[in-house]
């Protein structure tokens, strides 16, 4: 019993950490709205699915026949373009209303579902990442090069995104805006310049969390959008409102989906991500690290 | 603070009820609606059984919105649980919708009391968020309880409410009967202290606090009431389709719920639910053939809607300002 758990544990801790580096991202982009801008978005996990699907169109030859990389800068432009526009059209009401901007995303959401659809029908594609295969076990563990990518960018990400808001004026207009931001505007700060810097960040961020994740499945139309609410707990569970506890949110979720999923039951997943957020309203309404994050970014 | 522009004025007392355009329109509507299926096809009355159904639905949504300012995308949920009562009762018990009914409400109640609590202190995205949780867990839930649920493929309602009585038409009369009922039952509420202390602990919750009403409190009874009528919906829907199974009650379907609400305005009255319950059951029904097209159009209007909305608020305000400098 304790040799099969011993056995057992650490890979599955492994690839719990490893997953949960990418809801980890996908909580970071949801956080960045929300604390820039009030609204959640609901649409992330739609953009991102899209933004995947055009790695594929531009790379395959289904749009265009371009190298990997030069898909991936396509569909950043593109998504970037996607998200200005989305923010745009949302503007009017994002100062006014929480609950009509959140709805808002639906609808945008539905229309970048729906063109998904329009665009690539009910394909089921692979898309890999472009690396080097190989693999190596240290301590009963298989590290993958698949891996050790994922670890590899999400530190990257999170460590220049952490450089962009310390170091950076823009980071500065970005944490006056996230905790007051009627004072900001009195200073002088363009509001809908910050709230414009994090949908692009966030959109790029679901960008690369999309393009890691399709690998371990398949890429169809709602591949991408049924991880969000993986990240949608992992955002939950560090607050909604932090990002570090996004980041250790993510990681934590991807633990526990694993650990549950081995033990419990894989067939009942989003029932228990369910009460994960149900329980972490309840216990720890701002998040695990709201005591000791105080009011830091 | 949104909940303070959104609140609605209160309701102008007529001094002659019977004489006002209003009613007039809705007790006519209703007579329409009442000597409809001796004139129309048997296509149309099916479409409209599951319209007033479903407009419970939206309605339900809409109680959320108007009472508590929350979105919720989960209500697929408790129209599932008021669906999956009444057929679980036909098949376990052999009773039929009489009975199915009220289990069915209760249910929604004690399921919407359960899943409120938690989010009670909490702003309503939170509650938008463990929405779309309980959205999503449904689905596996149904799939995987087969012994009670039929698995994927569901379970069929069969018996008749009213037996010996022909079946398409008294499945339209129960759900306008339902619908109707549900409608005056709710412009009681607007006018009852009880409505009123909800709506006042949404718009001012530190002078209802002051009376004694906690905004945690009212939270929760809304949503109880909301997730009420939602179940009373998916009982009434599962009798109007005669099936129920897993397909129907997805994320996409509690978003609809949500698109029917927004396209009625979040109406509290007959002919608001209507539309809504009209715009998520005619328009996939008549637009069958435009497949990828529904989720762009159900987009596009949502957010246009609340878009339209919005300015036209915004217009009101410039217009009133200039009215009275």
């Amino acid at each position: 019993m304790l040799k099969t758990l011993v056995g057992d544990l650490p890979p599955l801790l492994w690839s719990g950490i490893v997953s949960g580096c990418l809801y980890g991202l996908g909580a970071l982009g949801l956080v960045m709205i929300y604390k820039s801008s009030r609204v959640v978005n609901f649409a992330h996990g739609n953009l991102a699915g899209l933004a995947a699907f055009l790695v594929y169109g531009f790379s395959s030859g289904g749009l265009a026949n371009l190298s990997w990389g030069g898909a991936v800068a396509t569909a950043v432009a593109l998504v970037a373009c996607i998200a200005v526009l989305s923010y745009a059209l949302i503007a009017p009401i994002v100062f006014k209303s929480d609950l009509a901007s959140t709805i808002a995303t639906l609808g945008i959401g539905l229309i970048l579902q729906g063109a998904i659809q329009l665009v690539f029908g009910a394909e089921i594609v692979n898309l890999d990442l472009p690396i080097p295969r190989f693999g190596l076990s240290l301590a009963g563990v298989r590290i993958t090069s698949y891996d050790l990518t994922v670890l590899v960018v999400t530190l990257l990400i999170i460590g220049s995104l952490f450089l962009v808001i310390e170091r950076t004026r823009l980071g500065i207009a970005f944490r006056a805006t996230s905790s007051n931001p009627f004072a900001s505007r009195v200073c002088g700060l363009d509001l809908r310049r910050v709230h414009l810097f994090s949908w692009l960040v966030s959109a790029v961020l679901g960008l690369v969390a999309a393009l890691l994740i399709v690998p371990t499945t398949f890429l169809s139309s709602t591949t991408v959008s049924s991880f969000m609410l993986q990240a949608f707990t992992a955002a939950v569970v560090g607050g909604f409102a932090s990002l570090p506890g996004a980041a250790l949110g993510g990681i934590l979720v991807g633990i526990a989906t694993n650990l549950f999923s081995f033990y419990v039951s894989p067939e009942f997943m989003n029932s228990f991500l369910l009460a994960v957020i149900l329980v972490t309203l309840n216990f720890f309404p701002d998040g695990l690290l709201a005591r000791r994050s105080g009011g830091r970014v | 603070m949104s909940d303070l522009t959104q609140t609605e004025t209160p309701p102008q007392p007529f001094a002659n009820r019977a004489l006002d355009p209003k009613t007039l329109a809705t007790v006519a509507l209703v007579g329409l609606l009442l000597v409809l299926p001796f004139g129309a096809g048997g296509y149309l009355i099916y479409s409209l059984s599951l319209c007033f159904a479903n407009a419970i639905g939206v309605l339900s949504v809409s109680v959320l919105v108007r009472y508590g300012g929350e979105v919720s995308i989960g209500h697929s949920f408790f129209v599932a649980l008021g669906a999956y009562a009444v057929a679980i009762l036909e098949k376990q018990a052999g009773v039929g919708f009489f009975v199915g009914l009220p289990v069915a409400a209760l249910a929604g109640l004690v399921g919407g009391l359960v899943f409120a609590y938690p989010s009670r202190r909490l702003s309503g995205i939170y509650l938008a968020v463990s929405t779309m949780a309980l959205a999503l867990a449904l689905p596996e839930i149904l799939v995987h309880s087969e012994r009670f649920t039929g698995g994927f493929e569901g379970l069929y309602v069969a018996l008749d409410p009213l037996a010996g009585l022909p079946k398409a038409p008294q499945r339209y009369y129960l759900a306008l009967a339902l619908l109707v009922l549900v409608c005056l039952a709710l412009a009681r509420l607007r006018k009852s202290p009880q409505g009123l202390a909800l709506l006042m602990a949404r718009a001012h919750p530190r002078a209802a606090e002051a009376f004694g009403i906690t905004r945690g409190w009212a939270r929760i009874s809304v949503f109880a009431l909301s997730a009420t009528l939602a179940s009373m919906s998916g009982a009434m829907v599962a009798v109007a389709s005669s099936a129920v199974s897993p397909n129907s009650f997805t994320l996409w379907s509690a978003i609809f719920l949500l698109v029917g609400s927004v396209v009625s305005l979040n109406g509290l009255t007959l002919v608001p639910a209507l539309v809504g319950g009209a715009f998520l059951t005619l328009v996939p029904n008549y637009l069958a053939g435009a497949g990828d097209w529904v989720p762009v159009l159900y987009g596009a209007v949502l957010l246009g809607v609340t878009l339209a909305v919005n300015s036209a608020s915004d217009l009101r305000r410039i217009l009133t300002r200039g009215g009275r400098p």
